[in-house]
């Protein structure tokens, strides 16, 4: 059995199909164009993009809130099953997780690309310098900085820590180059029981360490709009109504993910329908509490009827943003719920369509948190609007590639689905007085 | 069986055979921190008490990672805000609530690397001269037991090498 887990989920890394290559070539391509668009918004000048008087965040910060959301997939994901020691959640975990390290890494990049001069983004850490530029840690944007790397940084450790074993399990079997390269990842793990005691023991720390920072970072990028006093943005609820929104997107996120890798490196006995099908419990759950969230945060706004609020409520409901905002709600709530509570429907294809509604609606959820508010300030002389150029169109579409890319090269280079992991579920499906084969007294210490 | 570095090594198809090895070299006074155990997935064997590891300090130096995390944070913050050239106009400089937010943050990274640093030493990672490679039997799935060169006749008595 251990023998064909192995070769079932290590032949991804040794063969590679055709499909594989054109993603890759594709995402290339497309991520190119992108570096094209923001090397001649460099030399241009921010000026090429479509912001202007008095909308001065949109694309960028729509970008950087949704992929800061989708980065919630994994590591909370994974943390939270793993902590309730849900059993189904062994096959998944490192889709998860792996997810969170690259949209995390895509999500910080936005407000560096946003800065417009992008390679003083240093001045944001903090360090003496002679100009006597401080930074200032009253500013949401600050607390970004923090709260994006330490989440960042984290997750990288909660992804590697149960990929140690699996790194080992590779330098047994490579050879040449990508064995250097997994032998100095595997730290020397032999996978003797201290180490397992240990790497169990750590791992468990971890989990419960990177909830409440996970929790923190998408609290912290809602303060960015709710610490200013714009009309619905300064609103008490927003910590959590983003935590759910990101909850939610990233569980999209991952479905699409299991489903594309199920689909390209034939993981069918893997990644199976009970996976979609708790998975699509999970994300109807959170097209629940969601939908809660906005209604409770637009009756509020309407029952107040204070003008400036209701202002960009009517822009959102029945004035210039109203297509994108019944389309967010469709897309969000009224396709996916159905979709996902009728048993019959809540099959894979069906939580792969919801996904891709609810990564759909999301985005424009977040243009929609930002933009509208920015178009009607207070005061009425001052409102504007905002169209996006190709600039902004191509960067948005060069992040995607880019992410695809990442995770193609990840699928690559190390194993989707967690060796050991999977292998300690089949054991505990099966109990432990399992006895196979015969015994073979080899000697295999293999100094 | 012996290895190259003179201690006895069994290989077991399944836990249970493992664990009826692990037993019985116990009951003919093998001690446990003599007994190594090497397989491709967590066995649980500490938990039930069949083989010892010395205690774990992970969580301790979670801790220890989280206080100087927030040390940090706290001499980052009130050490900046003190220096800024800026004119508060009587207004207090520190700012307790936004600082509480990095100190938060910087808490929670002081105890992940803590805990990855302590893992790491504890579980003897990272060594310069690693100490060999995981079998490809273990890999497999199979497990191995290693007694230590002291009790390795003592081992290979109580082992019947067939059932081994």
């Amino acid at each position: 059995m251990d023998a064909k887990i192995n070769s079932d989920l290590l032949t991804p890394l040794a063969r590679t199909g055709r499909w594989w290559y054109v993603t890759v070539g594709a995402s290339a391509a497309v991520l190119a164009a992108a570096i094209g668009a923001f090397v001649y918004q460099v030399t241009h000048g921010i000026g090429v993009w479509g912001l202007n008087r008095p909308v001065y965040w949109a694309f960028d910060i729509t970008n950087f809130v949704f992929w800061i959301g989708i980065s919630h997939a994994g590591t909370l994901i994974s943390a939270i099953l793993r902590v309730t020691g849900a059993e189904w959640r062994r096959p998944v975990t490192r889709c998860a997780e792996a997810i969170t390290v690259f949209a995390l890494m895509i999500g910080g990049l936005w407000p560096i690309i946003h800065l417009g001069r992008p390679w003083l983004f240093y001045w944001l850490a903090p360090y003496p310098n002679e100009r006597g530029l401080w930074p200032n840690f009253r500013s949401p944007l600050l607390w970004d900085f923090f709260a994006i790397n330490t989440y960042l940084l984290g997750s990288l450790i909660y992804l590697y820590l149960p990929l140690i074993p699996d790194l080992a399990l590779m330098r047994d079997r490579a050879a040449g180059f990508r064995r250097r390269i997994y032998r100095a990842l595997a730290l020397g793990w032999r996978g003797t029981h201290l180490q397992w005691d240990r790497l169990e023991r750590a791992v468990r720390v971890m989990a419960v360490i990177i909830i409440p920072v996970a929790v923190s970072v998408h609290t912290i990028v809602s303060w960015d709009f709710a610490m200013a006093i714009r009309p619905m943005w300064h609103s008490t609820m927003f910590g959590p109504y983003f935590v759910a929104g990101a909850i939610f997107s990233g569980i999209a996120a991952l479905i699409i993910a299991m489903a594309v890798i199920r689909r390209v490196f034939r993981l069918e006995q893997y990644l199976r329908a009970v996976h979609f099908n708790n998975l699509g419990l999970l994300l109807l759950t959170m097209s629940l509490i969601w939908f809660y969230f906005t209604f409770a945060e637009y009756l509020t706004t309407w029952y107040g009827n204070e003008p400036a609020e209701m202002a960009v409520f009517r822009s959102k409901v029945s004035g210039q943003y109203a297509v994108m905002f019944w389309a967010m709600i469709v897309c969000c709530f009224i396709i996916p719920a159905p979709l996902l509570a009728i048993k019959r429907l809540r099959t894979i294809a069906g939580t792969v369509i919801a996904s891709a509604l609810v990564i759909i609606g999301m985005w424009l959820e977040r243009l929609l948190i930002i933009v509208p508010t920015l178009a009607h300030p207070r005061l009425t002389f001052n409102w504007g609007d905002y169209s996006p150029t190709w600039v902004e169109i191509m960067l948005t579409a060069g992040a995607v590639a880019y992410f695809v890319l990442l995770y193609a090269i990840f699928t690559k280079l190390f194993p989707i689905i967690a060796i050991w992991e999977y292998k300690e579920g089949v054991r505990h499906r099966a109990g432990e007085g399992r006895t196979t084969g015969a015994t073979d007294p080899a000697l295999v210490r293999g100094d | 069986m012996m290895d190259q570095t003179g201690d006895f090594v069994a290989l077991f198809d399944t836990r249970d055979d493992a664990r009826e090895a692990i037993r019985r070299l116990a009951a003919g006074d093998v001690p446990r921190h003599a007994i190594e155990v090497l397989s491709a997935e967590p066995l649980m064997l500490e938990e039930t008490g069949e083989v010892s590891t010395t205690k774990s300090r992970i969580p301790l130096y979670a801790i220890l990672g989280s206080l100087l995390g927030a040390a940090t944070a706290i001499t980052l913050t009130t050490f900046t805000s003190q220096s800024v050239g800026l004119v508060t106009g009587g207004m207090p400089i520190i700012a307790p609530w936004p600082f509480g937010i990095i100190v938060f943050e910087l808490t929670a990274l002081g105890a992940m690397l803590g805990t990855l640093c302590r893992m790491i030493y504890e579980a003897r990672l990272g060594r310069a001269v690693p100490p060999g490679d995981y079998g490809r039997h273990v890999a497999d799935g199979r497990i191995v037991v290693v007694v230590r060169d002291d009790y390795r006749d003592r081992a290979a008595s109580l082992i019947d090498e067939n059932a081994a």
